[in-house]
């Protein structure tokens, strides 16, 4: 916990009062205040749970160095290919393990395009994003399938139990190992300095194959709580879901270049963000007159503000002043710079590449 | 002549032989693939006014990308950039002033961005994955603010078609060449390409990084603004909410696949123009072979990953050599 988690926790308390005032301004005033409050937050709890689930993998992509564009389509994908199965109890055993079967091979394809052809992970991710989302409409076409609610016990696993019970698992227990463990002080060092950790004796194809696995590992989780909360996929599904969770991460503090990275940060930065849309939706009815336009078109100018106020906050300190006169990049050739920032051609540089330049 | 750009490096020369063949390729496959009633000339006739917009844009962008930053809002200012056409159609301005405006709109936009770069400092993928949320929702509002009764389309009416039916050949045309003699003889994209190669060796120089910057996104902003008035112009009804949607993809990946290093340092026009061209020649093809469409997204992504893939695995396999020997 620091400076910046209380920032985003004050954040999340002004929202949750501003809007519940607005909310009851509107009309919206049947019960206790403490009532509304909490029925208010498990909604928007059940309703970011995908989020949460892609953030986790997300964070760690952007703590590498790397980042994952193709999260939305790919849990867009696992849902298509979910819904593209019949409903009933052998739903279970047959789609439940091809799914997951499915996310584990869509991660593996990400990181091994990055770390064993060497492709910069914007355009390996790229790539299989515009990819993963055409196998949607080979899938499902055109038809929009809802098997999941005759599946039983599947929707609940879009609610509160479930939902809270997965941010413990994954962001209680598994964040806090990774917190502690050698693994994340790697997979940052990774992020910091490829060049490095490989001169370190570190296994760079290893942790980052690690690393994009995880994350198709978590769009089946995102494409699970999905489908539990709105029953139907198509292949449009979760189309630019993906913008929403870079947002949400690097709001938490995680630079997008790489080397800083914090779980607690992004977890609030969803919740920022998803109480944010939330509120937008409820104030709506206050709004209706008082604005000359629809508020929630006032979402995509918030996220927008919001995503690059977050970066220029965290970038205030280090590496400012490229631009400035006498100021000197101790860095390589092709590193992270203020313009392109964005890392390095080769995705991973191996030693002998820097020292023959 | 002084300014003659150098010839493009080993990587770039093999990437825009391996593009010229595929799209001659492509092309012969059409020729043979064509069924009654398509005639080849009508297919080469429609290419400028069909790809054309993603034409325009792209070459906006690798200039941009040559620089060493990225637009990844493209998309959405072309929706804005279509809101305030369609307001102005709505209030029946004069074509004229409306096309102006179109143009206008998305080079201001463009500027904007580049303005937040330098301002704030933060890298250009982040102030622009911004910008695509945001210049979204300006979309949208900008049109229910500009026209009371709206209901999510604004009608292009014939007296302002003319620039993506009659005129859109001649538009993109006319473009693509200036765009290609100018980045062959002019000094402008090669200090773009010197800032996206090294900051610090361009400053050393004394290029200005502010102002190169500013001055790619300004070339890219008008191209970008004539890509939106082809592309605005050519529908009936202009959907600020889903209008060039997506745009940016295939874009971004015409320009890398026409062997633009998206790094920046590393960049050619031609080369966009024949990713371009493979793209659409792609698509045309696989629509005469009978291939479902569904089937048509999964090949153009497979197809940027293969040919960048295999020249990702080129690089590799040639730094291993010279470590080797």
């Amino acid at each position: 916990m620091n400076r910046k988690h209380a920032v985003l926790i004050a954040l999340l308390v002004l929202e949750v009062v501003v809007f519940t005032m607005l909310e009851r301004a509107g009309g919206a005033a049947s019960t206790g205040v403490a009532e509304h409050v909490a029925g208010y937050l498990a909604g928007v709890l059940e309703q970011s749970a995908p989020a949460l689930a892609l953030a986790f993998g997300m964070t760690l992509v952007l703590a590498t160095g790397g980042i994952d564009l193709s999260v939305g389509s790919m849990a867009a994908l696992i849902a298509c290919v979910l819904a593209s199965f019949e409903p009933g109890a052998s739903f279970w055993y047959t789609a439940v393990p091809a799914g997951l079967a499915l996310s584990l091979v869509l991660g593996l394809t990400n990181g091994l395009l990055i770390a064993g052809l060497e492709m910069p992970p914007i355009i390996a991710t790229l790539g299989t994003m515009i990819l993963y989302r055409g196998f949607c409409f080979v899938v499902l076409g055109d038809l929009e399938r809802a098997p999941f609610f005759d599946v039983p016990g599947w929707p609940a696993l879009g609610e509160l139990p479930f939902v809270v019970a997965m941010v413990a698992v994954l962001w209680g227990g598994a964040g806090t190992w990774v917190a502690r463990s050698r693994w994340r002080r790697e997979v940052l060092f990774l992020g910091g300095n490829r060049v490095a950790a490989r001169y370190a004796g570190l296994r760079v194809f290893r942790r980052t194959v690690e690393v994009y696995t995880i994350s198709g590992l978590l769009a089946f989780l995102a494409a699970v709580t999905f489908t539990a909360r709105n029953f139907s996929a198509n292949a449009e599904t979760l189309r630019g879901f993906e913008l929403e969770v870079i947002v949400a991460v690097v709001l938490g503090g995680t630079r997008v270049e790489g080397g800083t990275a914090s779980l607690l940060g992004s977890f609030l930065g969803v919740l920022v963000i998803a109480l944010l849309e939330e509120g937008l939706r409820g104030a709506s009815l206050w709004a209706e007159n008082a604005l000359p336009f629809h508020p929630s078109h006032l979402r995509y100018i918030v996220l927008g503000l919001l995503l690059v106020g977050a970066v220029s906050a965290n970038s205030r300190r280090g590496t400012r002043g490229v631009w400035r006169k006498g100021a000197v990049r101790s860095s390589p050739r092709r590193s992270p710079d203020r313009l392109g920032g964005k890392g390095s051609r080769d995705g991973i540089d191996s030693p002998s590449s820097n020292s023959e330049e | 002549m002084s300014f003659a750009a150098p010839p493009p490096s080993r990587f770039l020369a093999r990437r825009l032989g391996f593009l010229a063949a595929s799209n001659a390729v492509l092309l012969v496959c059409l020729y043979l693939r064509l069924e009654e009633g398509a005639s080849f000339e009508s297919i080469l006739g429609a290419v400028a006014r069909d790809a054309g917009p993603v034409l325009l844009a792209a070459l906006g962008l690798t200039g941009i990308i040559a620089a060493g930053a990225i637009d990844l809002s493209i998309g959405s200012i072309i929706a804005v950039s279509g809101s305030v056409f369609g307001i102005l159609i709505h209030r029946e301005a004069t074509p004229l002033f409306a096309w102006t405006a179109c143009v206008g709109t998305a080079a201001l936009l463009s500027l904007l961005n580049v303005g937040l770069v330098l301002a704030l400092r933060v890298s250009a993928i982040i102030v622009t994955l911004g910008a695509l949320a945001a210049w979204r929702g300006l979309a949208l509002i900008v049109a229910e603010i500009g026209i009371p009764e709206f209901n999510g389309g604004l009608t292009v009416s014939a007296p302002y078609a003319p620039p993506g039916s009659d005129h859109a050949n001649a538009i993109v045309f006319a473009a693509t060449v200036f765009v290609l003699v100018f980045a062959r003889v002019a000094k402008t994209p090669r200090t773009w390409i010197a800032l996206g190669d090294s900051l610090e060796a361009a400053r050393l120089q004394g290029l200005r990084p502010g102002r190169v910057l500013t001055s790619s996104f300004a070339a890219g902003g008008v191209l970008l603004g004539l890509s939106a008035l082809v592309h605005v112009t050519q529908l009936g009804t202009i959907e600020p909410a889903r209008l060039a949607r997506g745009f940016e993809l295939r874009v971004v990946g015409a320009v890398v696949l026409g062997g633009t290093n998206i790094f920046g340092g590393e960049a050619s026009w031609l080369g966009t123009a024949l990713g371009v061209l493979l793209l659409h020649f792609l698509d045309l093809t696989l629509v005469y072979a009978g291939v479902n469409p569904y089937w048509r997204e999964v090949i153009v992504g497979a197809a940027i990953l293969v040919v960048i893939g295999a020249d990702c695995f080129l690089h590799r396999e040639a730094k291993r050599l010279r470590e080797v020997s």
